[in-house]
């Protein structure tokens, strides 16, 4: 196991180095130079030469990836160009609001996502299946940004029970806090994985509900509780593990919208901001680490897999 | 150990109808049927598919899905199970009636330990304490003959072997002394060797316990060594009844009489397979009156059968749906002789040049593991075969599942690199031919697979399933277009209209067809065949058998026809080859490798094959083979099968026998005491 996990490690140095220059040339790519941004649009060309000497703009492009590479490796990602402060640092200080936020919304969704899918499975094509599948579709097709705003008008600005605007509180130091700022965007993002999560567990369910395995256990004249709970259940969770992880590891690499709308301290705010002002280091290292993530979120699920799974041996 | 006279039967089934509801309108999938099974008792229920046969027994266990209605009166022991509420029918599913299915792949869940899922069953109806479960359900397996148990208890499906599976599957079904035993098809996907042995687990457990036990089965041969009584289903019905020998020797209805004729058989010789033509009903589209007549010799033309079902009439403990009972006799002709001793062979002298000519071919897959993937041992899973095939003849390559016959079809057909050995096909080396080469060869040689089903792409129609190969080969417009394709389809006995259909409309049986006309449309010289009829029932298995061997001689076609049913390669084949563990142990003319197998293994088959003639029951030459085949990955020293030998010596496990002509017979076999049987093993 050990080994397998070293090996798939191994395995992404190439594909996170061919995704790190796409990352860097991608800024390059774009029209408007960060330049513009650093020195204001009135200055001089001297101005913008010595901005560009000092930055190391004026380089061989192949310089400038290798010294941006090397410094990436060493968890050097630069300097934000509008704050000064290292990149690293400025990303760190974002992932645990993400984190936390990202987690509690998974929770949150599975909490309503998981119910809706086995009642669903289990009475197929009757009217709480449908009345069920339409929630589901409801609770993926509403735009997250709408609903935050109506979750905001009602409980933070009509009832006033939950603050309109979500600060990032660490819930091991005032739980009741954490869960009071986070309750809405958490609501907002879980309500839409729920219905990814009903759609797909669902499906699962209804697989292997039909398999052999399933009439032979009833031929033991188990409960249906145990049929569905010991048996169908785990071979169920074994694609739906794909998407759980997945989907945590979007929601941990910064969620853009949700994160605007209730102005979230995490990294997708972090990322909008920088693109606003097109400070590049700041770009480059927020993708990076949101591909790091996904990655090792893919590396997560596989080991999660054997552990599920006893036919999956990893040598 | 029958049950007493007169004690009530275990399962009472009276006027048992099924229909299915759910697709808007009614199917019947089962219609008025009525049987006994007493304790101690096998009743056989033999159908093809779309019989009945399996809803009837989920019927009897209450397992039928919700669109399913039920009339009719089922009782076991007190129950009565088509009124009982969900409650009662679990219970008695805990406690009286046990089931084994077809497949044991897939009715054990592979994520679940074997010992936990023996035993829950019995914990969860309180008959075992929680804490006594472990070594409950490893006392369950060693009535099985499972060794080591104890180990064996905490591991999964996936390591247990396709006999062994089955053999844990009726342990638990046999688990808290179940009075009635339902096996739907319980040998259907194992090998013949693993079939004695699972059949011979059954039948100890059954003595040993007294449970009644019904035999759900296609396979007459199997209903003839196991069932003391038979009951024969078709389009819903049962349409004969009778005791296992009064069904065997004197049938009295027209479908029974067909299954008998159309099965190729060990024991007799004929040289065409007498199918019954047409298709099996579906439910859904049964035809009116008796559902035989479309394919009865008798009631064909008769406005009686169209118009009239025919009542089982009872008489003198058996009973047939026919009208025309009395005009069955008829029907049987001449009993067929026996076969003679093996006549000799023509010299080789005559005959022609070898069309495939193999030689000591190797495919070796590596196994790799750890961090830098480096190669840490070798699969053999086809290790040093030579054989051949002449132009017009048919060579059978036989042998159990895992033993290298379908490599070795796919490598001579360049689906899978040999890793070693020559191929020669009309006498160029294919192994080192540049790929252009190679295409132009293999339209020479085509390939048909087992599974019709999955072998015909389901969004193209038939007919450009069939002309996909001539395209391919940019040969569409020059064979004739679409006109060629048609000519294909009569070829196979297929109508030209139903060129613009896809498979889905098709049936089984019309499906390897479809797969027969695309491998013939590049006029191929070779057919490798890879278990053509496995997946068919036995009445539409005889119409294929008979297409390809017609087809042989109107097209002078080589045929290597890959096959484990031991009775339909001595029907179709002129010689045999039989594979062990990647190599071939045997080889010779068909009547010489029947009559008078030389190797242990080849003995060991033929003697597990069941015999459809109730009247040998019991003879006792059967040489059950213990243990499974070993993986090959890792084959046993010296002779890869002298540890399932029963003439195996210290030499054995030593040396590597060779590959040899015997001096006794005209006989090649890898085997250091290759022999006939002697008399007293044959009996």
């Amino acid at each position: 196991m050990t080994g397998y996990i070293l090996r798939r490690l191994i395995q992404l140095i190439p594909v996170l180095f061919l995704a790190s220059i796409g990352i860097w040339a991608m800024v390059y790519a774009v029209p408007g130079s960060p330049i513009g941004a650093i020195v204001g649009e009135n200055a001089t060309q001297e101005q913008i030469a010595d901005a560009m000497q000092r930055l190391g703009l004026n380089r061989p492009l192949h310089e400038q990836y290798w010294s941006w590479l090397t410094g990436a490796l060493v968890g050097d990602f630069g300097q934000s160009i509008q704050s000064r402060e290292p990149v690293l640092h400025l990303i760190m200080a974002r992932v645990p609001a993400t984190l936390q936020l990202g987690l509690f919304s998974i929770l949150v969704g599975l909490l309503l996502g998981v119910p809706v899918a086995i009642i669903s499975a289990l009475f197929p094509n009757t009217w709480i299946d449908r009345v069920l599948s339409a929630w589901s579709a409801l609770a993926l097709g509403v735009p997250t940004f709408w609903l935050g705003i109506l979750l905001i008008l009602f409980f933070g600005v009509q009832l006033r029970w939950l603050p309109a605007v979500s600060t990032y509180v660490p819930f091991f130091e005032d739980p009741l806090g954490a869960l009071r700022n986070i309750l809405l965007p958490a609501l907002t993002l879980g309500t839409y994985v729920s219905g990814i999560f009903a759609r797909f567990l669902r499906a699962s369910l209804l697989g292997e509900l039909k398999a052999d395995y399933v009439r032979t256990a009833r031929s033991k004249g188990l409960p249906e509780r145990d049929v569905v709970g010991r048996h169908v259940m785990r071979n169920a969770l074994l694609p739906f593990v794909t998407i759980v992880g997945l989907m945590l590891a979007a929601f941990v690499g910064g969620t853009v919208v949700t994160e605007a709308v209730f102005t979230y301290p995490g990294i997708g705010r972090l990322l909008i901001q920088a693109i606003g002002v097109r400070d590049y280091p700041l770009i480059q290292g927020c993708i990076l680490f949101v591909l790091v993530i996904y990655v090792l979120m893919n590396v997560l699920v596989d080991v999660l897999y054997a552990y599920i799974d006893p036919r999956i041996e990893y040598r | 150990m029958t049950s007493a006279p007169g004690a009530p039967p275990v399962l009472s089934v009276r006027n048992l109808s099924v229909t299915f509801t759910g697709s808007g309108r009614d199917v019947p999938a089962v219609r008025d049927i009525s049987f006994d099974v007493h304790a101690g008792e096998v009743l056989g229920i033999v159908g093809e598919s779309g019989s009945g046969k399996s809803v009837t027994s989920l019927a009897i266990t209450g397992l039928l899905p919700p669109t399913a209605r039920v009339s009719g009166s089922i009782r076991v022991g007190k129950v009565e199970v088509t009124t009982a509420d969900a409650e009662t029918l679990r219970h008695m599913r805990g406690r009286e009636v046990g089931m084994i299915f077809q497949d044991p792949t897939t009715t054990l869940n592979p994520v679940l330990p074997i010992g936990r899922q023996v035993i829950e069953g019995q914990v969860s109806h309180g008959f075992v304490a929680a804490s006594e479960a472990p070594a409950r359900a490893a006392a369950l397996l060693r009535e099985v003959d499972i060794p080591d148990p104890d180990a064996r208890i905490g591991q999964y499906p996936h390591q247990f072997s396709g006999g062994m599976r089955q053999r844990a599957v009726i342990a638990m079904a046999m688990a808290g002394q179940k009075r009635l035993i339902i096996a739907d098809e319980p040998t259907t996907a194992l090998d013949v060797t693993v079939q004695a042995q699972v059949l011979a687990v059954l039948a100890k457990r059954q003595a040993e316990t007294g449970a009644a036990v019904i035999l759900i089965t296609h396979d007459l041969g199997v209903v003839a060594e196991t069932a003391d009584r038979v009951a024969v289903m078709y389009g819903g019905r049962i349409v004969e009844t009778g005791t296992v020998r009064e069904i065997f020797a004197a049938p009295r209805h027209p479908y029974t009489v067909g299954l008998l004729q159309s099965l190729p058989r060990l024991d007799v010789v004929a040289d065409r397979l007498v199918p019954i033509p047409g298709q099996p009903p579906t439910p859904a589209r049964l035809p009116p009156g008796c559902a035989f007549r479309p394919r009865c010799p008798i009631g064909r033309d008769r406005p009686l059968c169209a118009a009239e079902d025919p009542a089982l009439h009872a008489e003198a403990g058996r009973a047939t749906a026919c009208h025309f009972p009395d005009e069955i006799p008829t029907l049987l002709g001449a009993p067929l002789p026996p076969r003679a001793a093996a006549t000799p062979k023509p010299a080789a002298a005559t005959l022609p040049a070898p069309l495939l000519e193999v030689e000591k071919l190797q495919v070796h897959f590596p196994i790799r593991t750890g961090l830098l993937r480096r190669q840490t041992g070798t699969v053999r899973a086809v290790d040093g075969v030579s054989l051949s095939v002449r132009p017009g003849e048919t060579l059978g390559l036989v042998g159990e599942s895992g033993c290298g016959k379908t490599t070795t079809g796919r490598a001579i057909m360049g689906l899978i690199r040999a890793t070693g050995g020559s191929i020669r096909f009309g006498g160029d080396e294919v192994t080192t031919m540049d790929p252009a080469a190679l295409r132009r060869t293999r339209r020479n040689m085509q390939y048909i697979f087992q599974d019709p089903y999955a072998s015909l792409n389901p969004i193209k129609t038939v007919g450009d399933i069939v002309a996909e190969p001539l395209r391919i080969h940019g040969l569409f417009e020059d064979a004739g277009g679409m006109k060629r394709v048609a000519e294909l389809f009569e070829l196979v006995g297929l109508s030209r209209t139903m060129l613009g259909r896809y498979p889905a409309e098709f049936s089984g049986g019309q499906k390897q067809r479809i797969g027969i006309a695309r491998a013939l449309a590049l006029a191929p010289k070779l057919l490798i065949l890879d278990e053509p009829v496995a997946a068919l029932d036995v009445s539409i298995q005889a119409q294929v058998v008979n297409l390809l061997q017609d087809l042989q001689k109107e097209l002078g076609l080589a045929y290597l026809f890959i096959a484990h049913d031991l009775s339909v390669v001595r029907h179709i084949c002129n010689r045999v080859a039989v594979m062990y563990l990647g190599r071939i142990v045997e080889q010779a003319d068909r009547d010489t490798l029947y009559e008078q197998p030389a190797h242990p293994y080849t003995q060991s088959l033929l003697s597990a094959v069941p015999v459809p003639d109730p009247a040998r029951r019991g003879h006792t030459g059967r040489i059950v083979l213990q243990g499974d085949i070993p993986s090959p990955a890792k084959p046993p020293s010296g002779c890869p099968f002298h540890p399932r030998c029963f003439r195996a010596e210290a030499r054995c496990s030593t040396e590597i026998p060779a590959f040899r002509d015997l001096a006794t017979q005209p006989t090649r076999a890898a085997c250091h005491f290759a022999a006939p049987r002697l008399p007293e093993q044959a009996a």
